[in-house]
């Protein structure tokens, strides 16, 4: 019990028991048959991420996690569930065969990236800034990085068009 | 805790995970759930290669939030063609929609 | 279009050439219902067509060289393939025969039509016809001529077949497109020969090239043979002659128009067209003569026998077609051409005599028509006659002149067999024909018969209301007439078309190395002793023909059978055609059907049909696998491109 001793020790405990929420979020975002289960596991999940973020050393990024994915997307979510399925209904059984097919799918894809993180060289830059402060990424975000930026919101502003679009007028086309 | 691989393996089982649930879902909004999970997988890589080997470490953080970005948008016109097929097919079974012919 | 009003030859060569489909277009298209308005309208044009045709005659008949308008039409690589007109007098004389005899035979068919419920259809297609052949001959290249001559053969199978719901026109009509069709794959294989050996089909570089012989020796024969080929079919020579008799069950006129004037002589006009191309191959004109010669005499052999008045016209039509390429084919360009032009006259004269016979009496018969009154018809008996005498080559008839010329030109081949063969066929000829007219004059037991016959009759008489002198009869008669004066005057004309056909204008003109050294030196005998000799010959033979018929048919007390029913077998083997189209007939069965027609029916079935077949089931069967990879499981096929990406960058890896 001495790697309790010293906040050294106490991150590191701390590391391990984000991994655990993240991957424990994570296990139950996809097993559950029960929706809403899955949707908690996600902001389980997504939490656990922000933590690891943090372990990255971006303060700014965790939050952004926290704010974006748990407070916006799970919440929409959500939103989606409620307006499209009775939840007291029964829902249709899983079926063995295509979950030991899409296990054994995931696990050759999860081998190969394995294979690649291993095989792989992974060489540091020479150098590194240590600079991870929030002004240097609005700075290069309205400078180096404006188009992507500029884009990134077309690309929103074109996503909630198409989503008013497809899920509001379908009604008055389909019927 | 402060090497590059272990962040990776995480980093690839959050993806495999959610890829297991992309294809073993059947109910679409399990789907998206899950393609959200393996968008954080994604990420959590952008920032580990940030933080070990970047010159730069301000790069990796903008790619995530433009990944982030995209999810939102992913996450809107996704669940927006959800409810369509909802209201089209009464149910959000992706077995059932099989056909092209809207 | 200013430069076509500019000058009046262009003009009248377009208009004279153009009208004739316009007014079957016309007819086709809106005047089927109105008979008067599309035997007007086809009268018309064809009339035009013939003032335009004696117009172009007048004016170019001292022209120094030949008139060429043309426009390209096919542009490939080095070959050149002009449309245009070709004014030179061989094509202006025969553009006029074919005017003519195509505006009498439309005037005549006035009345030998009348009534017919097809007469629209009729006339329609006879201006294709007219058109058709009037742009073959004064085609400038071969392929023009090759495309309106298929043309001719398409308006001959549509006129052969007017009568269609009669079963033996239409299978005549069958027999005539599918043998001339036949014959003109040899045609067109002897063009591409061409084409390819020399890259023009001009007809007047062909010419030229012909007499500077500046084609290999070797192309030369086998294109000239494969284009005899097309005059073999065309003009119904040996062994494909067995087309033009059943021809003959076409309406008359059509008969007196296409199977003995016109379209048959197109391939003896053929043949003269390119001449000295012919003639620089000593080989091609060789084997024309042979099949000249076999031609003429056996058609004359079956002439001998046959009883159907159009028959005999129509064995008779193809011996003396044979005769023009014997003489062709002997080098004297103008005796040919000359008989052609004659023949076109008294074969229409005669045709178009019959026609009237068999329109008064309904049967082909000879016998028939005798018994039944046939020499109270005056007119067309005179005129038969008279075109009888022309056939039998006897002086002062144009038949006569250009038979001479012909035999002067055979006296002048080396071997003198030919010239027998001629004399031969020139004796048969006066036979058969007057063996014919005696039959009609001389009824065996007298015509009384046909008085009481006529009177019971009598009814039916009077409805066709004074038919003898009526519209229908005299629209028959006068343009029978009009063709017996051009046949007595015809002969008379000779060294005058002699001069324009040799002339300067013309594409043979200096032929000179063949033709018209035999016509030169038939000139010259014709001061010597032997001329008169042959020319007494002749005669004499003509002569002695028409005396055997009467001998045998003619006298009283005759007893009208030929000396043929004394060999039975002989009279079977003439009346059979000399088995010709049973042996095509077998063969047809037994090659083509029995052999080649099975292997390829079986080749059809079982290879091209089997192959496509397996490729039809391959592709449904493959279609019917993959279809279980897309069974619309969006899951599924992300299982498996996600299971392929790992397992791809496995295999990378290890």
């Amino acid at each position: 019990m001495s790697f309790l001793i010293g906040t050294e020790a106490i991150a590191h405990v701390a590391f391990w028991i984000v991994v655990g929420l993240t991957f424990g979020g994570a296990v139950i975002a996809v097993f559950p048959r029960n929706i809403i289960y899955n949707v908690l596991g996600l902001v389980m999940a997504l939490s656990g991420v922000a933590g690891l973020y943090l372990y990255l050393g971006s303060f700014f990024i965790a939050l952004m996690q926290l704010l974006i994915y748990v407070g916006a997307i799970c919440i929409s979510i959500v939103f989606a569930i409620m307006l499209s399925r009775p939840l007291h209904l029964e829902v249709p059984k899983r079926s063995v065969p295509k979950v030991a097919m899409a296990a054994g799918a995931s696990a050759i894809f999860f081998a190969a990236v394995v294979g690649v993180i291993f095989k792989s060289n992974w060489v540091p830059a020479p150098e590194q800034s240590g600079d991870w402060s929030v002004v240097t990424i609005g700075h290069l975000l309205l400078t180096r990085y404006d188009l992507v930026f500029e884009v990134i919101s077309l690309v929103l502003l074109v996503a909630i068009i198409g989503a008013i679009v497809t899920a509001g007028y379908s009604r008055r086309f389909s019927s | 805790m402060n090497a590059l691989g272990t962040y990776l393996i995480i980093a690839a089982l959050l993806f495999s995970l959610g890829l297991l649930g992309v294809l073993q879902r059947r109910n679409l909004i399990g789907m998206l759930i899950a393609v959200e999970l393996m968008l954080n997988g994604a990420s959590l890589n952008f920032m580990a290669f940030n933080r070990f080997l970047a010159p730069e470490p301000a790069v990796g953080q903008i790619v995530t939030l433009f990944i982030m970005g995209l999810a939102a948008a992913e996450a809107a016109i996704g669940l927006s063609l959800i409810l369509a097929l909802f209201r089209k097919l009464r149910s959000i079974n992706v077995e059932r929609a099989q056909q092209l012919k809207g | 279009m200013d430069w076509l009003f500019k000058d009046p030859v262009l003009l009248a060569v377009a208009l004279g050439t153009g009208l004739p489909f316009l007014s079957m277009a016309v007819i086709l298209i809106f005047t089927r219902g109105n008979p008067r308005a599309s035997c007007t309208i086809s009268i018309s044009a064809v009339c035009t067509s013939f003032v335009c045709a004696v117009y172009l005659l007048a004016k170019l008949f001292h022209a120094s060289a030949p008139v060429q308008y043309q426009t390209a039409w096919l542009l490939a690589d080095d070959v050149l393939i002009p449309f245009g007109y070709l004014l030179d007098p061989l094509s202006l004389l025969m553009l006029t025969i074919v005017a003519t005899i195509s505006m009498l035979v439309q005037i005549y068919s006035l009345g030998y039509m009348a009534g017919d419920p097809g007469f629209s259809r009729y006339y329609a297609f006879h201006s294709l016809f007219a058109w058709a052949m009037m742009n073959m001959v004064i085609a400038p290249s071969m392929f023009q001529l090759f495309i309106f001559w298929e043309l001719v053969g398409l308006a001959s199978y549509l006129l052969i077949g007017f009568y269609y719901e009669k079963y033996s026109a239409s299978q005549a009509g069958k027999k005539a497109f599918v043998m001339t069709r036949f014959a003109d794959l040899g045609f067109l294989m002897g063009l591409l020969i061409l084409v390819v050996g020399y890259g023009n089909l001009n007809i007047l570089d062909l010419c030229e090239a012909g007499k500077t012989h500046a084609l290999p020796n070797m192309l030369v024969t086998v294109s000239a043979m494969l284009i005899f080929c097309g005059v073999i079919g065309k003009s119904a020579q040996f062994p494909l002659l067995t087309w033009l008799p059943d021809a003959m069950e076409g309406p008359t006129p059509v008969s007196a128009l296409l199977h003995s004037a016109t379209m048959v002589a197109a391939g003896v006009y053929m043949f003269s067209r390119i001449f000295p191309f012919f003639a620089s191959s000593p080989d091609a004109m060789t084997m024309a003569l042979t099949i000249g010669t076999i031609t003429m005499l056996l058609a004359s052999t079956m002439a001998m026998v046959t009883y159907d008045l159009k028959q005999v016209w129509a064995y008779s039509t193809v011996s003396q077609l044979g005769f023009m390429v014997m003489s062709l084919a002997a080098g004297g360009y103008f005796a040919g051409v000359f008989h052609l032009t004659t023949h076109a006259g008294f074969k229409a004269l005669l045709f178009l005599c019959s026609g009237i016979f068999i329109h008064e009496f309904h049967s082909n018969d000879m016998r028939v028509i005798g018994k039944h009154g046939g020499r109270n018809l005056r007119i067309p008996l005179v005129c038969m006659t008279v075109g009888a005498l022309a056939l039998s080559g006897v002086f002062p008839f144009s038949g006569f002149f250009s038979k001479e010329a012909i035999l002067g030109v055979l006296a002048n081949s080396p071997n003198k067999i030919w010239l027998y063969a001629g004399l031969l066929g020139a004796l048969m000829t006066a036979y058969y024909s007057f063996r014919l007219i005696f039959f009609v004059v001389f009824p065996k037991g007298g015509v009384e018969e046909h008085h009481g016959h006529h009177g019971e009759d009598d009814h039916g008489h009077e409805e066709h209301g004074g038919e003898h002198h009526g519209y229908i009869f005299w629209c028959m008669a006068v343009p029978v007439m009009a063709l017996a004066t051009v046949t007595l005057l015809l002969g008379f004309f000779q060294s005058a078309l002699e001069g324009f056909l040799m002339g300067p204008s013309s594409a043979v003109q200096a032929v000179a190395a063949h033709g018209a050294h035999a016509g030169g030196e038939a000139q010259a005998a014709g001061h010597g002793a032997g001329h008169y000799v042959l020319l007494f010959t002749a005669v004499s033979l003509g002569l002695g023909g028409i005396f055997w018929a009467y001998m045998e048919f003619g006298r009283r007390g005759a007893a009208q059978e030929g000396f043929l029913s004394k060999l039975p077998q002989i009279q079977e083997l003439f009346a059979r055609r000399w088995y010709m189209d049973d042996f095509l007939r077998k063969s047809l069965d037994n090659f083509i059907y029995a052999g080649l027609t099975s292997a390829f029916t079986k080749n059809d079935r079982r290879i091209i049909d089997g192959g496509i077949d397996g490729i039809c089931f391959f592709t449904v069967a493959g279609g019917r696998v993959f279809s279980f990879l897309q069974s619309g499981m969006l899951q599924h096929n992300l299982l498996v491109m996600v299971a392929a990406v790992g397992l791809v960058v496995l295999y990378f890896l290890f």
